[in-house]
């Protein structure tokens, strides 16, 4: 992807982040050419344990290996198109080369708790000082101000609070039966991603920079800015829907032929109703008194249900689907994330996946950028008359200090002789150090002292 | 309210509903000028869709279209008619921006396709949001945001093991998807910003529910084992969690609250969270494997103490802990939150229709940069003579025999 034509291209950015948030930011930028920097330390490593049970699922097909760090398949999805560095930012040396990087650099981004930044003495003024003109983007789950400030949050927290979690769940079982649900995660990187781009944008206009108070919960709730009004203009919370829609039924789930398949369908119109019963060769039902109008099919929504869930039983999900499209009705399999999703022939035709070899874990396919630049020029001449859309292609996720040499040494001029003496004193390193997993050596060796 | 990042930048949204209108408003959020361009007479399809103050339909009443098109300015123009099509294309040469979510060839067909608008004006960037993207072979099917969140990878885990998969609430795969077209436009910005070329980007709901992290954090296991991470029990759904008897959601004594332990060492958070330390002394509890097997156990002691708590009291004692937790909220809770209120975080504005509503505030805030005022949706062609008059020279007259014709 890395490209001097993509968009991004000459912008370096410094990610200090772990789990899904940051990293995903991280992930998109990458994908569109900037050069981000994956700071991690072999004092503390997001990259599972250091001596995973043999057995454990989630690495390669034989098994965690011997730098299981390399190898877990959640860093390895979310860190492509990044290079790795290793600092020990705890250290004197690790903070000074740290400040070397900043100032070479025009975005860093975290999503470390507030105050871990300051106290490293690696807060914005501070690092406004090596580079007036940075773009800092600093996103604790609930913002950088306010009494949560200092609150610890995953997705789940913010799901909770934002008022999404109370609109989840079956409506005929109570709040306790609900998964967690970590989306919120999701939304904050991508409009991470936009307001770094965005202030990019306006330092190239002005030479002004910014710091950047993203709270992970405020990006979620305008996704919920109907319900938001809802309460307000009807005077109630709204209700709990499941898959169940005010205005169209059938509209559901249902189960199909095999373990564990699924098709939803959507029926949005009387012509769509008229011609879901040809299709079931039931033209009957369309005027059956229970059926006969959108009113009605809601009242009776569990007989109706009822007929929609025998016809599809033994059916393969995927003629459901293809059955009630071909009449422009709306439906879908319900696609697990793995075979349904790799081995879809839309995905597929699309080139949605590309296949990466990743030097400690072998070749697998990824998933591609979820926006495609479009080759407008060349789809004119293409056969099926559809775009074409730009070649892409992805780096693997960087190994623990893979790029030490070349950030320290190329970037920053270090001799040879300095980095050695860096490594000797562990500030850099590819081996992360025990107790490095769990929680960070220093906070390890706190509490058994 | 506003930051005024995008200054100068025009868009023209001739978008309907919500990915293409969400997008949108992230750009008039931060300092573009948005147009807004919707069909005579009806307007954008969100103006028929709740919710409707008091549950009464009216089209300058919907809950969907005010939150999607604040800050937005609105004129009316029907692009499938000639003229119409014209005063677009010269709406467009003075605009860097156009988003559209209509099918895949609609706007070719009318004569204004990306390929017909950037030709004389190359740092032109157009945004094509649909289901499936602009090609494949299910590129002219149909969606709705349940066959569409199906499809994405998100749908096949959510629920119970022996009942149906479900979808989140709300229309968030919409959502994601407009705050990701955002994002791509914002790219294409820059880069026309830089270099002067602009672009025509594919953005597919289907691609940004399956590039979603989660999804992509559990295909690469797929890959590696056959692991398809199926629905599981609500204590057991927390991948890589081994205090199973902590995870998910409680009820207490005012409402539910849901938790996510980090791992092993924060039992003994837990323990003093409950104000039960002596439970670290227990044999049986003593190490992960003995606490997953007496979990239900476990888990009868923590509820005794949810029961007799409410949701503040949890929150509190919780994150004093240092536990990931947070009381579920509905959205009138979260209204009178006292982070969100010591952040300024809602808006208060007055449409002259629907009147004053409270709506969710900015996404992110910026440290150094101007602001303008928030401002309500359109009603259905408000800046009709502001925005012909300034941008195309077009007098009262000329707007009135277009309206004649339908156009505007």
């Amino acid at each position: 992807m890395i490209s001097d034509k993509s968009p991004l291209s000459g912008v370096r950015a410094l990610e200090l982040a772990e789990i899904w948030a940051g990293p995903y930011c991280g992930a998109l930028m990458g994908d569109m050419g900037a050069e981000i920097v994956k700071v991690e330390a072999i004092q503390r490593i997001g990259r599972g344990p250091i001596h995973p049970n043999p057995d454990v699922a989630g690495y390669p097909y034989d098994g965690p290996g011997e730098r299981p760090w390399n190898r877990q398949a959640n860093f390895n999805a979310i860190s492509r198109n990044k290079v790795g560095l290793t600092l020990d930012l705890g250290s004197e040396e690790g903070r000074e080369s740290f400040k070397d990087l900043v100032s070479v650099s025009d975005v860093i981004f975290t999503n470390y708790a507030f105050g871990v930044m300051d106290r490293l003495g690696l807060g914005y003024e501070e690092l406004r000082k090596v580079k007036p003109d940075l773009i800092v983007l600093f996103t604790p789950g609930f913002g950088n101000t306010g009494p949560y400030k200092r609150f610890h949050s995953m997705g789940m927290a913010i799901d909770a609070l934002s008022g999404h979690s109370a609109l989840r769940g079956y409506p005929d079982m109570d709040l306790s039966n609900n998964s967690l649900v970590h989306h919120p995660d999701a939304a904050g990187g991508v409009t991470a991603y936009f307001a770094i781009c965005a202030a990019l944008l306006y330092r190239a206009r002005t030479g002004i920079g910014q710091f950047i108070d993203l709270s992970q919960a405020e990006t979620f709730i305008p996704h919920l800015g109907e319900v938001f009004l809802e309460e307000q203009m009807t005077g109630r919370p709204r209700e709990r829907r499941g898959n169940r829609h005010p205005d169209m039924a059938p509209h559901g789930c249902f189960p199909c032929a095999g373990e564990d398949k699924w098709v939803t369908m959507a029926i949005r119109n009387e012509g769509e109703w008229r011609s879901l019963c040809q299709i079931m060769s039931m033209p009957h039902l369309a005027d059956d008194e229970r059926f006969a109008t959108l009113s009605l099919r809601l009242k009776n929504q569990n007989a109706l249900d009822d007929v929609i869930r025998q016809w599809t039983s033994p059916q393969d999900n995927y003629e459901v689907f293809h059955l009630l499209q071909g009449k422009s009705i709306p439906a879908g399999p319900v696609f697990d994330c793995g075979a349904d999703t790799l081995e879809d022939p839309h995905l597929q035709a699309r080139d949605y996946f590309q296949v990466v070899t990743h030097p400690d874990a072998g070749t697998y396919p990824m998933s591609g950028p979820i926006w495609s630049f479009l080759d407008y020029e060349h789809s004119q001449a293409s056969i099926e008359h559809e775009p074409i859309q730009r070649e892409k292609r992805h780096e693997h996720a960087p190994l623990l200090g893979e790029h030490n040499a070349y950030l320290l040494g190329e970037v920053l001029g270090y001799s040879d002789e300095r980095m050695q003496k860096l490594e000797e004193r562990q500030v850099i390193g590819t081996v992360p150090l025990e107790g490095a997993d769990m929680g960070g050596v220093r906070r390890v060796q706190r509490e058994s002292r | 309210m506003p930051f005024l990042a995008l200054e100068g930048i025009r868009v023209l949204d001739v978008s309907t509903d919500i990915s293409g209108p969400y997008c949108a408003k992230m750009l008039a959020d931060y300092g573009a000028e948005v147009i807004k361009v919707e069909r005579p007479g009806s307007g954008d399809t969100s103006r028929q869709s709740g919710p409707f103050t008091d549950n009464i339909p009216h089209q300058e009443k919907s809950g969907l279209f005010l939150h999607l098109n604040r800050q937005k300015r609105g004129i009316t123009l029907d692009i499938t008619n000639t003229n119409g099509a014209e005063l677009f294309r010269k709406l467009a040469a003075q605009s860097q921006v156009i988003i559209e979510n209509g099918a895949p060839g609609d706007m070719e067909s009318l004569g204004l396709g990306y390929q017909a608008l950037s030709t004389d004006h190359t740092d032109l960037t157009m945004i094509s949001i649909t289901p499936f993207g602009q090609s494949g072979p299910y590129r002219d099917h149909q969606f709705t945001e349940l066959t569409i969140f199906a499809m994405g990878g998100a749908m096949h885990r959510e629920g119970l093991p022996d009942r149906e998969p479900l979808r989140y609430g709300g229309e968030v795969a919409q959502y994601f998807t407009g705050t990701a077209a955002s994002a791509a436009t914002m790219t294409a910005i820059f880069q026309a910003a830089m270099t002067g070329q602009g672009e025509w980007i594919d953005i597919s709901i289907q691609e940004c529910m399956a590039g979603h992290p989660h999804q992509i954090g559990r295909r690469l296991p797929y890959i590696y084992g056959g692991e398809t991470d199926p629905r599981k029990p609500p204590r057991l759904t927390a991948a890589g969690s081994r205090e199973p008897y902590a995870v998910g959601t409680f009820r207490c004594n005012d409402g539910f609250v849901s938790f996510l332990p980090l791992g092993p060492r924060m039992w003994p958070n837990l323990t003093r969270m409950i104000e039960r330390p002596d439970l670290q002394e227990v044999d049986r509890y003593q190490t992960t494997e003995g606490r997953a097997d007496y979990r239900e156990e476990i888990e009868k002691i923590f509820q005794e103490w949810f029961d007799r708590h409410s949701r503040a009291e949890i929150f509190e004692a919780g994150q004093s802990e240092g536990l990931p937790c947070a009381p579920i909220q509905t959205t009138g809770d979260a209204l009178e939150n006292e982070q969100f209120k010591s952040r300024d975080y809602f808006v208060d504005l007055a449409h002259p229709e629907a009147g004053v509503l409270t709506y969710p505030g900015l996404p992110f805030l910026y440290s150094d940069m101007p602001r303008s005022e928030p401002t309500p949706a359109p009603t259905l062609g408000q800046h009709n003579t502001e925005v012909y008059g300034d941008l195309l020279g077009l007098n009262e007259q000329d707007l009135a025999e277009f309206r004649v014709r339908g156009v505007v």
